[in-house]
């Protein structure tokens, strides 16, 4: 059953626990379930890119074309593969990672576009589809007393129809203290834990009288939370930890505490980290601002993929560097580029990636695929299919209707898979 | 592979089928109907649900994702069995949308598999429109009072229930009635003084307590609430802090649904002249997605689905939408110079043309007619609640006086009006007035008539839809679930259980004007909503079909507004609690000194909203339980300047930080430079909150409201999610909120009884908490908490309450 589906423990659910009806499976198939598919990952961080990131400033730089821009394209640690100069230190690491050069979007809109790479699914009305976190954490069970879906620095999509559980932990500052996790200045633990006491009683009174479920759900939410806040994995959160060195290591900025801060949550078995940032929406100066980007980007991603790497983490953790959209090979006259989606990139890197592939190509100009178009869900079923998350699997929404986690028409990139 | 079903009730399922008729049943007369009532409409030749078709045999025997659907002759193979034997509240039952299959009807198709699933050559099934679902007898005259309509409702309810095996709970007691409906109509719980109050009063104490809510001036905020979830009220969207603060008027001055519709849809114009736009402007003015939104929002039938392709499983034809969007298609948004002014207009064409888009290769498109899809009740004789409206209606009338015209002169001008007491010259003021009627007529004030016709059509008493939509969300509102649920999914296929106290309820509804407190009145006065809930010891199965009744209460968990506001009422921190300066704290914070060199280039810019989303951490890390408070007031007035307009949208630290931009560009444009510095300095924390229902809306991501279920209002058809989460715990167990209401303030009258008698202060903090005085046993454990310090004693017993079930959640 789901990992997450909700704490509301409806009676659909409850007897689902008992009866173990799964949808997707005929019910008279039930016992013979098998284990998850054969994915090797365990762990998603995904950095999301909000605005639009370039792509040919970035993954897929077009030299000697008139719409190359500024910069030069770098030698990787892969014979052949070229990235941006931007990042000199990600240069090194590309060994461990793919490029996905051939992305088709559909959405040239801000919004939409980020509906759509957040959940794969296009936005309708009358439905919330879920994030790629909800989606996860609801297939693969937690490990550890953490949430198993931390979103860093900004929101991650909802969890629609997957409900609260699955939606993601939030930190708004990576390395500030969270004042919620841990009983209010001046009530000491030993008063805090005093208070439980009397509250279980109080609960106990009422909780067998009237709204049975619903009190029921809300007490398991009541401890999972006393649960977090006792555990010694919290000490994850703080960055202090770390030394000054290996902070300044990973840039030392927002974005660079993120990544630390998202090695940290996996190593104490957080499922799926989500860290995101903004500001690639570069109509105009775009150069400046992506030659900054690189600044902020690539000590960050590079120590993080060297570090899951150096600490055997990197086979199990999927790597997913990801943006709404792309921007125009054209460069307008503020010196910018605008939204394009019809051709655009990725970064993906650990979690059973073969390092050093390049999957797909844009044509001379990075205006259109050219070679093996990927779908935008084509790149869910990619990061499902890596943690062995049943790609037909379809969950019940709380209006009773079935949904498919990933869209159907939706294929993984097998050839990304060693 | 075993076969052998896991589950124990299946097997009895499959049992009770085994001993079913051993003769073939009639395909025709008793297995047609069957898959074309239920099935056919979701596994048909172009919707193939799960991937598959029961509208033809091989659809049948190939099956869809998971497995054959059926196999000749094997009902513990055949999936369809497998899952129409589910009952209806197992994950995985078919049918998973209408009625349940009947027993009858499960054991005939049990007997056609077993008699090899017959099926006659070549046939392919259509989808049948189910039967109009069974009605009672209406009430043969109009109620007298509100209390007498609520006893017809109850009677109503009481004989459509009829015959179902449903359990009907005693009403609860009236402090719990006290309770619940201070927290529905008001959206707080009771304060001690209230208690009192009702407390003192003879039998007709309900009645007078109803009255007395329906007056309260937090009546217009708790429903202000209700409204904005419908109709998506965002205050991030231009106009839309303009069409709360309109919406929070509109209620508080009683106005008539009907016509707060009709002003809504009709509107043109400025957000901040006519606030009423905020409703345009809310889907961007985009024809499609306000006839979307309009079919769905006022008549809770989602023809939408028809903009792309014909409805898959209701009657509309994409035909019929485009014909519905034509009223919307000459409205046009245009965007001023400044920011923020954004306002509608009448263009010349429409933008609304057939045939679609991805259609029309080749074809020329044409400007559809408007036409209006939904029929009106036609009947010889005038029905009887359209009398009463009537009559109604014309008695308001007499009642206003000629200033009538004049309040419609003042719409059409709509812009400055003359300041108060200065007197004016009467040539000037013609002179002016007539320029002024010039320019509404002009282009960008031009109004709409396709829109004012819709507005008529829409709110025509003779439309059902209209009114039904509205009194299933206040009835779900009032007692966790609607007679049609999704609540604003009215279709043939979705039909509601009780079709005669809708039909009642909606037709009072009507008949007095369309006015929400009289609506609430009525249901407030109905045992019905009186009902308790049932304990924990009943059945799932009984207890969700007797909820389903309305025969027991649902349990319901306060929305997070009326939390937030609960927690504050109790813990008295609307106003200070403690002496200024009793609270002093030092905090740390990071503060920005410009460096005297400025910068030519503005940094990257800060557009990428996405992430300005993001709270700011406050000083202290608990700014996802502040409010902001918005003056609805003056976000009405009418004043010309943009840019005071989008000044008033924001708040006072917006408006500072404005500023604060605004010193930080020299005469040339460019942008200074600063270093962050750490400052320490001590301040008073002194605690106070304001209300949850007067702030921008929605609150932030991950703010308290939000972690409580507040919808994100983007999309059509997002509902409060009620279920419990962690993160909620952590902000009731360990927030800042919580924990100064459960502090006891010298200032609040609990401090002053807890010096003179711990059990009087007891018994006050459980009123004040729960409404109800503590029984024996908890007066005693609360007695052992104060023992040793009776002011932490009492902050940890105030604690435990607030976090405790009973608080959350209605009794």
């Amino acid at each position: 059953m789901s990992a997450c589906t909700d704490y509301q423990i409806t009676r659909r659910r409850l007897l689902k626990m008992f009866s173990a009806s799964i949808l997707g499976m005929p019910v008279s198939q039930l016992l013979a379930q098998a284990n998850p598919g054969k994915g090797r990952a365990e762990h998603v961080i995904l950095f999301w890119n909000s605005g639009g990131m370039s792509h040919l400033d970035t993954w897929d730089p077009k030299p000697g074309r008139k719409v190359q821009g500024e910069f030069a394209p770098i030698k990787t640690s892969v014979s052949g593969m070229e990235i941006s100069e931007i990042f000199p230190q990600l240069a090194k690491q590309m060994h461990h990672a793919a490029l996905i050069r051939s992305i088709a979007g559909t959405n040239g809109d801000h919004g939409r576009a980020q509906y759509e790479l957040q959940t794969g699914f296009g936005q309708t009305p009358n439905i919330l589809h879920p994030g790629l976190g909800s989606i996860v954490v609801s297939e693969r069970q937690p490990l550890g007393d953490l949430p198993a879906f931390v979103s860093i620095s900004g929101q991650a999509a909802r969890a629609g129809y997957l409900g609260q559980k699955c939606e993601a932990y939030f930190v708004g500052r990576p390395g500030e203290k969270d004042p919620y996790l841990a009983f209010p200045e001046g009530i000491s633990h030993a008063r805090g834990m005093q208070r439980l006491q009397i509250l279980e009683k109080m609960n106990a009174r009422t909780s067998g009288s009237v709204g049975a479920n619903d009190m029921k759900a809300t007490e398991i939410a009541l401890k999972d939370a006393v649960a977090l806040m006792e555990s010694p994995a919290l000490k994850a959160f703080e960055l202090d930890e770390e030394s000054p060195q290996t902070i300044e290591r990973y840039g030392n900025t927002e974005f660079g505490r993120g990544a630390l801060l998202a090695r940290r949550l996996v190593e104490k078995g957080v499922r799926f980290v989500q860290v995101n940032r903004g500001g690639f929406d570069n109509h105009g100066n775009i150069f400046q601002a992506m030659r900054d980007h690189g600044a902020v980007m690539d000590p960050g991603i590079a120590s993080l993929i060297s570090d899951l790497k150096a600490n055997g983490l990197l086979e199990k953790t999927l790597v997913v560097v990801l943006s709404e959209f792309g921007r125009t090979p054209r460069i307008n006259d503020a010196g910018g580029r605008d939204h394009w989606a019809a051709c655009f990139g990725c970064l993906m890197a650990g979690g059973g990636i073969k390092g050093g592939s390049i999957i797909g190509a844009s044509d001379a100009d990075g205006m259109e695929p050219a070679e093996r178009p990927v779908k935008v869900p084509d790149l869910h079923a990619t990061i499902c299919h890596a943690l062995g998350i049943d790609l037909n699997k379809e969950v019940i929404t709380a209006q009773g209707r079935p949904m498919r986690l990933v869209r159907k028409e939706a294929s993984p990139i097998r050839e990304l898979f060693a | 592979m075993p076969l052998k079903p896991a589950i124990p009730f299946l097997a009895g399922g499959l049992t009770l089928a085994a001993v079913a008729s051993a003769a073939a049943p009639d395909f025709a007369s008793q297995i047609q109907p069957i898959l074309e009532l239920n099935c056919v409409r979701c596994h048909n030749g172009e919707k193939d649900k799960g991937g598959l078709r029961l509208d033809t045999r091989k659809g049948l025997l190939d099956g869809g994702d998971t497995a054959a659907a059926v196999v000749p002759g094997d009902t513990a193979k055949s999936e369809l069995l497998v899952r129409v034997h589910l009952r209806p509240i197992d994950e995985g039952v078919m049918p998973d949308e209408g009625q349940a299959l009947t027993k009858e009807q499960v054991e005939l198709l049990d007997a056609w598999v077993r008699a090899g699933a017959p099926w006659p050559e070549g046939l392919t099934l259509t989808q049948r429109t189910p039967p109009a679902p069974k009605r009672v007898a209406m009430p043969e005259k109009a109620p007298a009072s509100p209390a007498e309509a609520a006893a017809m409702l109850d009677d109503i309810l009481k004989r459509e229930n009829a015959g179902t095996p449903v359990i009907t709970t005693d009403p609860v007691d009236d402090t719990a009635f006290l309770r619940r409906a201070t927290i529905d109509l008001i959206g707080r719980i009771p304060t001690v003084a209230e208690i009192r109050e009702y407390e003192s009063q003879g039998d007709d104490r309900r009645e007078k307590l109803v009255a007395k809510l329906l007056d309260h001036p937090r009546f217009a905020d708790r429903w202000t609430v209700f409204m904005a979830d419908m109709l998506r009220i965002r205050s991030a969207i231009p106009g839309g802090n303009q069409l709360l603060a309109y919406i929070h008027g509109s209620i508080a001055q009683g106005k008539p649904y009907d016509e707060l519709v009709r002003e809504l849809i009709a509107a043109s114009g400025r957000a901040n002249s006519n606030p009423a736009v905020g409703y345009l402007l809310g889907d961007d003015v985009n024809p499609m997605e306000l006839a979307a939104s309009s079919a769905q929002v006022f008549m809770g039938v989602r023809i939408g689905c028809a903009m792309c392709h014909d409805h898959p499983f209701d009657d509309w034809r994409q035909k019929d939408f485009y014909e519905f969007a034509a009223y919307f298609g000459k409205t046009r948004k245009v965007q001023g110079r400044q920011e923020g002014m954004v306002y509608t207009t009448e263009g010349d064409e429409s933008a609304v043309l057939w045939p679609p888009e991805d259609k029309a290769a080749g074809k020329t498109r044409h400007p559809v007619t408007p036409r209006f899809p939904f029929k009106f009740e036609e009947s010889k004789t005038k029905p009887a609640h359209l009398v009463r409206l009537e009559a109604l209606r014309r008695g308001e009338q007499q009642a206003a006086t000629s200033g009538k015209e004049a309040a419609e002169l003042d719409a059409l001008l709509d812009a400055v009006e003359p300041a108060a007491g200065t007197p004016r010259d009467p040539v000037l003021e013609e002179a002016e007035r007539e320029s002024r009627a010039l320019d509404v007529h002009a282009d960008i004030y031009r109004s709409s008539e396709l829109r004012a016709e819709l507005a008529r059509l829409v709110t025509d008493p003779r439309n059902d839809h209209f009114a039904q939509a509205f009194v299933n969300r206040v009835w779900a509102e009032l007692t966790g679930r609607g007679f049609v649920d999704p609540l604003d999914n009215f279709s043939a296929y979705n039909p509601p259980r009780h079709p005669t106290t809708l039909e009642f309820l909606s037709r009072e509804f009507i008949a007095n004007g369309y006015d929400l407190r009289h609506l609430i009145r009525v249901i407030t006065l109905s045992d019905t909503y009186r009902r308790a809930s049932l304990p924990a010891t009943t059945p799932v199965v009984q207890r969700e079909e007797s909820e389903k009744a309305f025969s027991a209460a649902t349990t319901r968990r306060m929305l997070g507004e009326v939390l937030f506001d609960s927690v504050v009422a109790a813990g008295h921190l609307a106003d200070f609690k403690w002496p200024a300066g009793a609270n002093p704290k030092e905090i740390t914070r990071e503060i920005r000194v410009p460096t005297g060199e400025s910068a030519a280039t503005p940094p990257p810019d800060g557009k990428e909203t996405a992430m300005k989303e993001s709270p700011a951490m406050r000083g202290d890390g608990y700014d996802l339980e502040s409010t902001l408070k918005l003056d609805f007031n003056a976000l009405l007035t009418k004043k010309e300047q943009g840019e005071l307009e989008s000044m008033r949208a924001m708040s006072d630290e917006q408006i500072e930080a404005e500023k604060m931009a605004a010193m930080n560009r020299d005469a040339q444009g460019n942008t200074m430079t600063f270093k962050t510095e750490t400052v320490t300095e001590t301040i008073d924390d002194n605690p106070r909150f304001d209300s949850a229902m007067h702030m921008a809306t929605p609150a932030p991501p991950a703010h308290f409201l939000r972690v409580f279920g507040q919808p994100e209002r983007a999309g059509l058809g997002e509902f409060r999610d009620t279920s419990s989460s962690l993160r909620q715990q952590l902000m009731m167990l360990n927030g800042r909120m919580t924990h100064e209401a459960s502090r006891v303030g010298p200032l609040e009258p609990l401090h002053r009884i807890l010096l003179k008698d711990h059990d009087l202060a007891i018994e006050h903090a459980y009123l004040e908490i729960l409404t109800r005085r503590p029984v024996s046993e908890e007066l005693a454990d609360a007695r052992a908490l104060l023992a040793a310090d009776p002011f932490e004693g009492m902050a940890d017993l105030r604690w435990a309450l607030l976090n405790s079930h009973e608080f959350r959640f209605l009794p």
